[in-house]
């Protein structure tokens, strides 16, 4: 079943072009790596698909739904959760806290004002549960500005995953960790997106080729090739845009 | 001695003293304590903003403005309306006015939210000031405070400055302990991620708008009841009640008491009306010492007032040694 569907997107800023009919679709369960050289769109494309940004022209279908122009917050609701390749947490709150922050959204609890949230067993509960699933109780109580940078990292996949999401959407997932982070980071990524429908914006080929299922390379705002790791690896576009061979 | 044990001794001691205030104080000074009830309200309220909800109001004496010439108008035009409803009257105007002022500010951020909030209260203010007709500009109106009907009790006159002193620390602790509470559900903690990161909070499905829209009003409700009470005791309003001065008033008393402590607002109210009353017995250039005071706490004391009465600072001065 196709989960997201791109069809035909273009964007423009103010005249400077960064998408070119850009059409995807992302099939349920896989996990589908979006590659390219830098300045190919990939981020314009994850922005617009999130509702940063509008695309110029072209529809996006999450769910059979016409998701184009709405805002972050309700496509978010609909069950589309991403990440930042940033930091981008509650930077005062605790580990805890944060999670939670995501929890309450879950439980369809965010206007609730007519209960205590500490109180609220279910929400305690599942915060903890995905605070020790990521390997964060150590820093439970610690605030968010105070982690390491790895930490952080598995913060924001936490906060990513915490919603439940239909559909994950990382962007660059592994940025900034080094060799050795990045192997466990991996290993952590395909265990707790088990069954999930994932589609990242990487660079670093090592992980992509571990991750993926299927690989859609962009350059300069267009698909190059959609295909699977073995697929893209012989793919002759694909290696001139990389390596610049003719 | 514990913590919590601490906590509560020190509550108890602080419920006793504003409840016999009215016996061990001369009348002058009630009037005093009054106002300080009066505006640690209004402060609380701001705090709500800015400390928790990261939105720095630079008009917040629109709907402290607003309540106040509501009740005035309500007790002027209205006789025979019962108190309670008069004030209720009053923090619902305030409600409304922050819902329509927020509607068009709670979108913009920082110092665009500033500025445009400050707008929106020049422009009552100058509403205030010349629709003559509706509020005698700045002539003012007086106002007879209406007698307080509770069932049970019968009549109560507001006109002894004691009864007044009860009925508004009942509502003004209702306000605070409402904010209290408010900020402990999940809508309060929603409050704060938009503090945190609005951005963020909207990708985990959160409605930046509609949160800071639902905030600012109730901060709104709170600035209204606490204009409503100001009239009441005042026994007058004119524009005074809505003009920039009163918006930098709740700023400076947030600020001096601490945006950080939920009761920072509070100790803030009370150090800056005494402060303001000592000073300006003794200078009219008053506005100039609290205008110091605010820049010495902003460079030296980064939580306000009350990080001096942190807990830890306590015990070490209790038990004179260091851990």
């Amino acid at each position: 079943m196709v989960i997201l569907k791109l069809d035909d997107l273009f964007k423009d800023f103010s005249g400077l072009e960064v998408l070119f009919g850009v059409s995807l679709e992302i099939i349920e369960g896989e996990c589908h790596a979006i590659i390219g050289p830098n300045g190919a769109g990939k981020s314009t494309l994850f922005n617009i698909i999130t509702g940063i940004y509008k695309p110029t022209r072209g529809r996006i279908f999450f769910l059979d739904k016409d998701i184009t122009s709405w805002p972050a917050h309700k496509i978010a609701r609909m069950g589309l959760s991403r990440s930042f390749q940033i930091i981008n947490n509650f930077p005062r709150m605790t580990v805890f806290e944060n999670v939670r922050n995501a929890i309450v959204s879950r439980f369809q609890r965010r206007f609730d004002w007519t209960s205590f949230l500490n109180r609220s067993k279910e929400i305690t509960r599942e915060s903890d549960h995905m605070v020790n699933l990521l390997g964060l109780t150590e820093v439970r109580n610690i605030p968010a500005s105070e982690l390491s940078y790895g930490m952080q990292r598995k913060l924001e996949l936490a906060l990513t995953l915490a919603r439940d999401p239909v559909l994950i959407l990382l962007d660059e997932p592994t940025a900034g960790l080094n060799a050795e982070e990045t192997r466990i980071f991996v290993e952590l990524i395909k265990q707790v997106t088990e069954g999930k429908t994932l589609v990242m914006v990487e660079h670093d080929m090592e992980v992509v080729f571990n991750l993926a299922d299927r690989i859609t390379v962009l350059n300069y705002g267009e698909v190059l090739a959609t295909g699977t790791p073995n697929e893209i690896r012989e793919n002759e576009g694909v290696k001139k845009a990389y390596l610049g061979r003719r | 001695m514990s913590r919590y044990g601490a906590f509560q001794i020190g509550g108890g001691g602080v419920a006793a003293v504003l409840l016999l205030f009215p016996i061990i104080l001369p009348e002058i000074k009630i009037h005093l304590a009054i106002e300080i009830l009066i505006f640690a309200l209004l402060a609380v309220s701001f705090n709500l903003l800015l400390g928790y909800g990261g939105m720095l109001a630079f008009g917040h004496a629109a709907p402290f403005g607003v309540g106040a010439y509501a009740a005035a108008l309500s007790c002027n035009h209205l006789p025979g309306m019962p108190l309670l409803v008069t004030l209720l009257i009053a923090a619902l105007s305030g409600f409304v006015g922050a819902l329509f002022i927020g509607f068009f500010c709670v979108r913009l951020k920082g110092a665009y939210f500033a500025l445009i909030t400050l707008a929106f209260q020049m422009f009552l203010f100058a509403a205030a000031l010349k629709w003559r007709s509706v509020t005698r500009g700045d002539d003012g109106m007086g106002v007879v405070r209406p007698e307080l009907y509770l069932p049970g009790l019968g009549s109560i006159s507001l006109m002894n400055i004691h009864n007044l002193y009860y009925l508004t620390l009942v509502l003004v602790v209702v306000g605070i302990v409402a904010c209290y509470l408010f900020l402990r559900t999940p809508l309060g903690n929603a409050v704060m991620c938009m503090r945190e990161n609005d951005v963020r909070a909207s990708f985990l499905g959160y409605d930046v708008f509609l949160t800071k829209l639902t905030v600012f009003s109730f901060a709104g409700l709170l600035a209204g009841l606490a204009g409503g009470l100001f009239v009441l005791f005042q026994e007058f309003v004119a524009t005074t009640a809505i003009d920039v001065n009163r918006s930098f008033a709740a700023l400076l008393m947030t600020v001096i008491g601490g945006t950080g402590h939920f009761l920072g607002p509070v100790l803030g109210a009370i150090f800056y009306t005494v402060f303001q009353d000592w000073i300006s017995s003794l200078t009219k250039h008053w506005i100039l010492f609290v205008g110091i005071l605010f820049v010495i706490v902003v460079m030296y004391l980064e939580g306000g007032l009350i990080s001096l009465l942190k807990w830890e600072r306590i015990r070490v001065w209790v038990s004179g040694q260091k851990e």
